[in-house]
């Protein structure tokens, strides 16, 4: 262990992973290529690479911050000097990371596990290039012009895509990696590598960051630029601006002084990546750039033998799905209209917690959460500007000396505010009775409107599907709503009713995450006719699904909502969905209701 | 340094309607809905450079206009000596940054006269400075409640008093709020989204052409950004003083009877409530015959700026394109 730990990987010995390296280097020549984002699982080397990465920074002289994950907003943006403050009776500042890094590089490892607040004011301020403190009494502002390099893990979260934006480049960590070079990653760690000197590298940086300065763009090249960009239909100007700055350290990077198309092509990957619709695994661009960033070729064709695999499962399973008699008519509806939803308020409860998101406001535990106001009445965190304002005015009359006199009195308390998200699971019944007249359609409306809802609130959304004889989680708890709404139009309609094996699946899928995540709340909305007619266990089928519905509402921190799709004016109506939300305790919506009337007028008025 | 307001290639609706709020600052605004990336932040923060200045009473820490209405403080001066000396001011573009607390946006005691003299004193925050000026706020759907509150708590009454830690003090904060956002990222409030006057949509552009320029520029002005303000110098002086042509001459500029009815028959086709909507586009269509050099507003004029003043005030469904209901408003602007 002591072993390992006492070695560090330089730089210059680090494995493979040549696109990284390459990006990181050339934000180090130009940092207006705007800073990188590291994609890959875990335990592919990224932060490895990062703090081989700090070093050469440190070297170049170039500041360099690491943003911890528990940071609050206050040591970001900086804020009150407590000590100082209290010595020398006037308020002193402190200096925040945003202030600190001005000029440098900030490391934000797990990006899309820091808090959203916390990323709202990075982005923000690097957007501007000027740190404004407005608080605590503070006004000031500071220059803060700094890059950013992040790593995420893109199976622990969701990430924006309105973040993603601001990263320049994005690279995707290599998973594939043949077993020499393997082998000689594990010797490095167990017994050390050559004690290879970064002197050399660093003379090089040097030389390229001079000649960067030179490095000349032809109007063609420029126009070839536009066009690339234009091709991707990427949203915005940045990738435009981004892939100049890129080429041309890319072309100082080979020591060139006038950029060629050859140079746009070969960053192009990085800078387009994270701008497409979905995060995805390299492309054929990205290996394109391997050919030219000189890696061998047998690589290459692996990958792409690994790549066209998932396509031939796709048509496998397509045919296979075919190939399954199937007595009823199975039938995919399109999706009906969104439609403005009210705005769902659950329950508050009195946990205080971690976690972060938009729906419903918690009170913060520990020193995250938003500083919202003062208060008289006893917290954890003393609000040092109100103790002082409060002391203030009195401390000619106490007598004040070399420091504030602050008595019992004048304590002044921190409220923060945090809001938190859910997990929302859908359960969907693809029964063929939700096929007749449309119902599903509009069902799949309501659900859309919900999920946009839920992407805004920064919710999770997880759906189960039930038809025929058996329920599945067809969408696994994720963020993505595009991910989403994509497996909502896939869902069929058809067959039978398993309503007590979809509520099942429920149980099972929130019973699982409250073990992982025991602070989270959950928020289960089943749609359904309530036309059942398969049983899970063999037993009556209302019995079963009553003693399903007690067991799930008895789970902590969950709500329910039942939304009944059921037609009310026909002669049989079952009004099980109605039966359901009563032992459930849940709120109970007609699917027409659930629209805000106002909208639902609109919605007939376009129809016209 | 930032980039200047009249080299923003294309996206003419955004700066039109941020034009003819400087040009008449009652029209209340503007929020700018658009796409990562197309520059809307940078043509808000580019405004700054072009913004005439305004009389205000000498000393006054709130920028108080000469006919009222008067801060605390002001109100003293009156009492004291009778009358007030006015000097001139340039109007600013105060931001509103996300990470802001509610002492800051409010003002607070002032600790440090507090210790000295053992005296209460108001200390200005950000509302006092945005008074007559721009208030800027980024990402404003992003923007905390609390904070929301506030702001359109002053925002109606174009006052905001104070009342905590001991001062009571009360001054003018009337600000003209301009907004940026992206709707991807979550709704406004709808009684914030009805305080914007106006309202653009800014889209990235697709031609390849306007493209280079726009990547030309921004290189030209990274690589020697003092180069670049000199040769876009006379184009930002142009307009400045074409704006404050256009301040000075705006209260002679007549209202035809055909334009308010334009106005009026607009609205009505349209269903929509209340009647902010008629007063922001008579107010709109005014300035911008104003910055025309035309001495009456047509009906012409309030079809100009009608898109503006209506867009976020249309009924619509959330997440519906806008293009399309921004057809819906063009077909009833042509039946006029």
């Amino acid at each position: 262990m002591k072993l390992l730990r006492e070695f560090k990987v330089n730089f210059l010995n680090f494995v493979n992973q040549e696109n990284a390296k390459l990006t990181l280097l050339l934000n180090l020549i130009e940092p207006r290529c705007g800073g990188v984002l590291i994609v890959g699982k875990k335990g592919t080397g990224k932060s490895t690479l990062i703090k081989a990465f700090t070093e050469i920074v440190k070297d170049v002289g170039i500041p360099i911050y690491e943003l911890p994950m528990n940071a609050t907003e206050e040591a970001v943006l900086g804020g009150i000097d407590i000590e100082n403050t209290i010595k020398y009776g006037k308020r002193v500042f402190q200096k925040g990371f945003l202030s600190k890094v001005n000029g440098g590089f900030l490391i934000i490892e797990d990006i899309n596990l820091f808090p959203l607040d916390i990323l709202s004011v990075v982005f923000e301020t690097q957007a501007r290039g000027v740190n404004i403190i407005e608080r605590e009494g503070f006004k000031l502002s500071e220059p803060s012009n700094f890059q950013i390099l992040a790593t995420m893990n893109p199976e622990e979260a969701e990430f924006s895509s309105h973040f993603l934006d601001r990263f320049g480049l994005c690279v995707f960590m290599d998973e594939k990696i043949d077993k020499e070079k393997k082998k000689e990653i594990i010797k490095l760690h167990c017994f050390g590598g050559e004690e290879n000197s970064i002197d050399e590298l660093i003379g090089k940086i040097k030389f390229w960051r001079e000649i960067s300065k030179k490095v000349y763009v032809p109007d063609d090249v420029k126009e070839f630029i536009a066009e690339v960009v234009l091709n991707e239909a990427v949203s915005g100007h940045r990738a435009d601006i981004y892939l100049y700055y890129a080429s041309k350290a890319f072309a100082a990077y080979k020591g060139e002084t006038i950029v060629t198309e050859e140079h746009v092509k070969v960053v192009a990957p990085f800078v387009l990546n994270h701008r497409r619709r979905f995060i995805e695994p390299p492309s054929e661009e990205q290996e394109h750039s391997h050919e030219s960033s000189n890696t061998n070729s047998d690589e290459n064709k692996e990958k792409k033998e690994q790549k066209t695999s998932p396509i031939k499962n796709e048509d496998f399973e397509n045919a296979k799905s075919q190939e399954i008699p199937s007595s009823e008519k199975e039938e995919i509806f399109p999706v009906g209209e969104p439609f403005k939803v009210k705005r769902l308020i659950l329950r508050k409860d009195r946990l205080i917690r971690t976690v972060t998101g938009r729906r419903t406001k918690t009170k913060a535990k520990g020193r995250g959460g938003r500083y919202i106001r003062s208060l008289i009445q006893k917290r954890q965190e003393i609000a040092i500007d109100a103790t002082i304002r409060a002391s203030a005015p009195f401390q000619r009359l106490r007598g004040m000396k070399d420091s504030l006199i602050i008595l019992d009195e004048d304590l002044r308390y921190k409220e923060k505010e945090r809001k938190m998200s859910h997990t929302v699971i859908f359960v969907v019944d693809g029964s063929g009775s939700m096929g007749a007249q449309q119902r599903m359609t509009v069902a799949k409306g309501a659900i859309l409107s919900l999920l946009m809802d839920c992407y805004q609130k920064r919710d999770k959304v997880s759906m189960i599907g039930f038809r025929k004889d058996k329920a599945e989680v067809v969408l696994p708890p994720t963020s993505s709503t595009e991910l989403a709404i994509k497996k909502l139009k896939e869902i069929p309609t058809g067959g039978k009713t398993p309503l007590a094996a979809g509520l099942m699946e429920a149980y099972k899928l929130v019973k699982n995450l409250h073990f992982k995540h025991p602070e989270m709340r959950f928020l289960i909305l089943l749609l359904t006719d309530g036309k059942v007619n398969v049983s899970l266990t063999g037993k009556p089928l209302f019995e079963e699904i009553q003693s399903i519905c007690f067991m799930l509402r008895d789970m902590p921190a969950t709500d329910f909502i039942v939304i009944d799709t059921e037609k009310k004016n026909s002669f049989i109506k079952m009004d099980l969905a109605f039966k359901i939300a009563e032992w459930l305790n849940a709120r109970y919506f007609l699917i027409d209701e659930i629209k805000s009337d106002t909208l639902a007028q609109i919605v007939s008025f376009y129809k016209k | 340094m930032i980039f200047l307001f009249t080299a923003i290639v294309n996206q003419e609706e955004m700066k039109l309607a941020l034009v003819l709020n400087v040009i008449d600052p009652s029209i209340g605004g503007v929020l700018i809905m658009g796409e990562k990336g197309t520059a809307k932040s940078t043509t808000v923060r580019a405004l700054a450079e072009l913004l005439p200045e305004i009389d205000v009473v000498k000393g006054c820490r709130f920028s108080c206009a000469q006919e009222g209405p008067f801060c605390s403080e002001c109100l003293e001066r009156i009492e004291n000596n009778g009358n007030l000396e006015i000097e001139k001011k340039k109007m600013r573009v105060v931001e509103l940054p996300l990470g802001v607390t509610e002492d800051r946006v409010v003002g607070t005691l002032d600790i440090e006269h507090a210790i000295k003299r053992g005296e209460k004193r108001f200390e200005p925050g950000i509302l006092a400075e945005a008074n007559r000026n721009f208030l800027y706020v980024d990402e404003v759907n992003l923007l905390e409640d609390h904070i929301v509150d506030l702001l359109l708590d002053s925002a109606a009454m174009g006052i905001n008093t104070v009342e905590r830690e001991g001062i009571s003090f009360v001054h003018p904060a009337r600000f003209i709020l301009v907004g940026t956002m992206n709707p991807e990222e979550g709704e406004l409030r709808p009684q914030l989204l009805d305080r914007f006057g106006l309202c653009v949509q800014v889209n990235s552009i697709r031609d390849k052409a306007l493209r280079m320029e726009i990547l030309k520029r921004k290189i030209e002005f990274d690589d020697d950004p003092e180069g670049f303000y000199k040769k876009w110098e006379n184009k930002q002086k142009e307009l400045a003083e074409k704006i404050i042509k256009a301040k000075e001459r705006l209260k002679d500029v007549i209202v035809s009877e055909d334009a308010l009815s334009a106005v009026v028959e607009i609205t009505g086709e349209l269903n929509l409530d209340g009647h902010r909507a008629d007063i922001v586009m008579l107010k709109s269509a005014r300035a911008y015959a104003s910055f025309n050099g035309k001495k009456e507003v047509s009906v012409e004029d309030v079809k100009a700026v009608a898109p503006f003043a209506l867009k976020h005030r249309l009924k619509r469904l959330p997440f519906e394109d806008i293009t399309y209901e921004a057809e819906k408003l063009n077909e009833v602007i042509k039946r006029i």
